[in-house]
């Protein structure tokens, strides 16, 4: 067997791992009390992002100039990809064209994702740092934000849970790397909650449109799972917190 | 289709569990049903709270139809038929009567736009404070040009909420003497779900120190005042209005240049000009150092989670010169062990 296979006949991907198996995930919430109103730090595999946000707050607080908007909050996502993150070390610049489109699809996610009314007239700053980067990018990014949202108490309606599945032939690969994202289609779902409901689809390669369908399933299945290890962190953080402040 | 595979590491939780095996088998009951019954009170966002429509929705909730879910990750409150969600972090939130700690950040047109750590930078109009020559006196617009006389940007002060807009954000008053400038201390700010709510939020601490806890989780450090001045400090209206009584010749006699306004009232005159003053009194090295070290101590207890008011903090303080030096306080394992004795203290008186 090629070391390189990506789905040998066996059933093992270029990891070790079956197809739907995602990597292992592990998530911690407040990791900079004092830097940010909510913080989390997201390892899916070897993709690790920590995210911060500020906020809600008053529009001229913002680093960046932003108009308020009566009806809503103002969601500024920033993504910054330092050149350690990938596996060679190179230089990004700043406005790269791929990260201000993964910022721009994650705001769409999130103003769908945040109960707008209680937040008109402010500002929600949210950064993200790419620790080190395998694949999933913009999955991890959303798992981040999601939990660091919660952290700063900002209401949702309901957590968002990303995962990206690609199409190996006629097998589904669930929560590829960065060797299998290079060699295979992928698509990216983010479903919110424990429903069917998609919050969140982006797809950069062709797909065989009859395959969709089953990637899509496979995904929800997935992000199904993602929730429910974020919402056990989530519950163990709230238990502890309560157990201390009497 | 199969269900998902994923690994994760093993919980350090349950290790402790085991460890606790030589527990009292009846303090553990007790422990677990209190436990269950919190675990049943936390609450995430999409998390469904009930589907009985005849609860209100309070804050951190929403509706779909009938139901009723959460909309952050805290604790349920129910009063009466009213249901709200109160999350375990988040900002300030203004209720109208909040005494609170602010610094001013902007001038703007007759009014002060003062951060409390909310949503919204708090407003404290013209109107709202006293200015030099009595509670009664007009505001003018010579008071409106020199607004950064009184108080400007960066400044510390303490007000209370005297109302809440609709969007939350709140008009502060200092019309009190309670009230005013922060001088000859610290600014400490720790988050405000910490700030255990109390009657008074302004205390007298061993060792010649003060505090006021703002109840936005900003609070002050400072060193006590010692004469009889009228100013801030935790002292009775009541005995405040004596005091000055008696001092009522002295003031007069001691007059200040005032802003040429014509005050029926020169000892308030004197009084308010003293509340706006930028200079702090001479403050000893002990007291500094005091100040440092209950500084120390509410980081200490903050850090690791702890509500406080005035006794925690002043027992936090003493067990705090068990541990040496002050600057032995910024240190995690030291924090950690200062926390965990108050709490252990607080148990074993019961």
């Amino acid at each position: 067997m090629s070391r390189m296979e990506v789905y040998s006949p066996e059933g093992l991907r270029m990891d070790g791992r079956r197809w739907n198996e995602l990597r292992q995930f592990s998530c911690q919430t407040n990791t900079h009390p004092n830097a940010s109103d909510g913080s989390s730090y997201v390892r899916q595999g070897n993709t690790v992002v920590l995210c911060l946000v500020k906020g809600p707050m008053d529009t001229n607080r913002a680093t960046s100039t932003t108009r308020a908007s009566a009806d809503g909050p103002v969601l500024n996502i920033n993504v910054s990809y330092p050149p350690f993150a990938g596996i060679e070390r190179k230089k990004r610049s700043k406005n790269e064209r791929r990260l201000s489109e993964l910022s721009i699809v994650l705001e769409r996610c999130f103003l769908k994702t945040i109960v707008l009314k209680n937040y008109a007239r402010t500002v929600i700053e949210v950064n993200l740092t790419i620790l080190s980067f395998d694949g999933g990018l913009l999955a991890a990014c959303c798992n981040s934000i999601t939990l660091a949202l919660i952290d700063a108490g900002i209401s949702l309606y309901d957590y968002v849970s990303a995962v990206s599945v690609g199409i190996y032939s006629e097998t589904a690969l669930l929560d590829l790397n960065s060797l299998e994202e290079s060699d295979l289609s992928f698509v990216t779902v983010g479903v919110v909650g424990d429903s069917d409901k998609l919050n969140l689809i982006m797809c950069e390669d062709r797909l065989p449109l009859d395959k969709l369908e089953r990637l899509i399933n496979l995904g929800i299945q997935g992000c199904h799972q993602l929730r429910k290890l974020m919402n056990d962190t989530v519950k163990e953080v709230g238990v502890e917190l309560l157990s201390k402040r009497q | 289709m199969s269900n998902i595979i994923s690994i994760t590491r093993p919980s350090v939780k349950q290790a402790k569990d085991e460890d606790s095996d030589d527990m009292d088998i009846d303090e553990e009951l007790n422990l677990n049903d209190a436990k269950a019954k919190e675990i049943q009170d936390i609450v995430v966002p999409g998390e469904l709270i009930t589907d009985d429509p005849s609860w209100m929705r309070g804050h951190g909730t929403y509706y779909l139809g009938e139901k009723t879910y959460s909309a952050v990750a805290g604790v349920i409150l129910r009063v009466n038929k009213l249901l709200s969600v109160i999350p375990f972090k988040g900002r300030y939130n203004p209720e109208t009567g909040d005494h609170v700690v602010g610094r001013i950040v902007d001038v703007t047109n007759k009014r002060w736009k003062v951060d409390v750590g909310a949503e919204h930078d708090a407003v404290l109009m013209l109107g709202a404070v006293n200015l030099p020559g009595g509670v009664l006196r007009r505001k003018s617009e010579t008071d409106e040009l020199q607004m950064r006389s009184f108080l400007k940007e960066g400044d510390l002060l303490n007000a209370e909420v005297q109302s809440v807009f609709h969007d939350g954000s709140a008009a502060l008053h200092t019309r009190s003497l309670r009230y005013g400038k922060l001088r000859n201390g610290i600014f400490v700010s720790i988050p405000s779900n910490l700030i255990i709510r109390a009657k008074n939020y302004a205390h007298d601490l061993p060792g010649g120190v003060s505090v006021i806890f703002g109840v936005n989780g900003y609070c002050w450090l400072y060193k006590t005042k010692l004469d009889n001045s009228p100013g801030v400090g935790p002292k009775s209206s009541l005995e405040r209005k004596f005091e000055a009584g008696v001092k009522m010749d002295a003031a007069n006699s001691a007059f200040s240049p005032g802003m040429g306004s014509d005050a029926p009232n020169k000892l308030e005159e004197k009084a308010s000009w003293d509340i706006y003053s930028d200079k702090n009194d001479s403050i000893s090295a002990t007291t500094k150092e005091t100040i440092s070290r209950y500084r120390n101590s509410l980081l200490a207890l903050s850090n690791f989670n702890v509500a406080v008011n005035e006794t925690r903090l002043a027992k936090a303080y003493e067990i705090s010169l068990g541990y040496g030096d002050v600057s032995e306080l910024v240190k995690s394992d030291i924090q950690k062990s200062i926390a965990e004795d108050l709490i252990n203290d607080e148990k074993m008186r019961g």
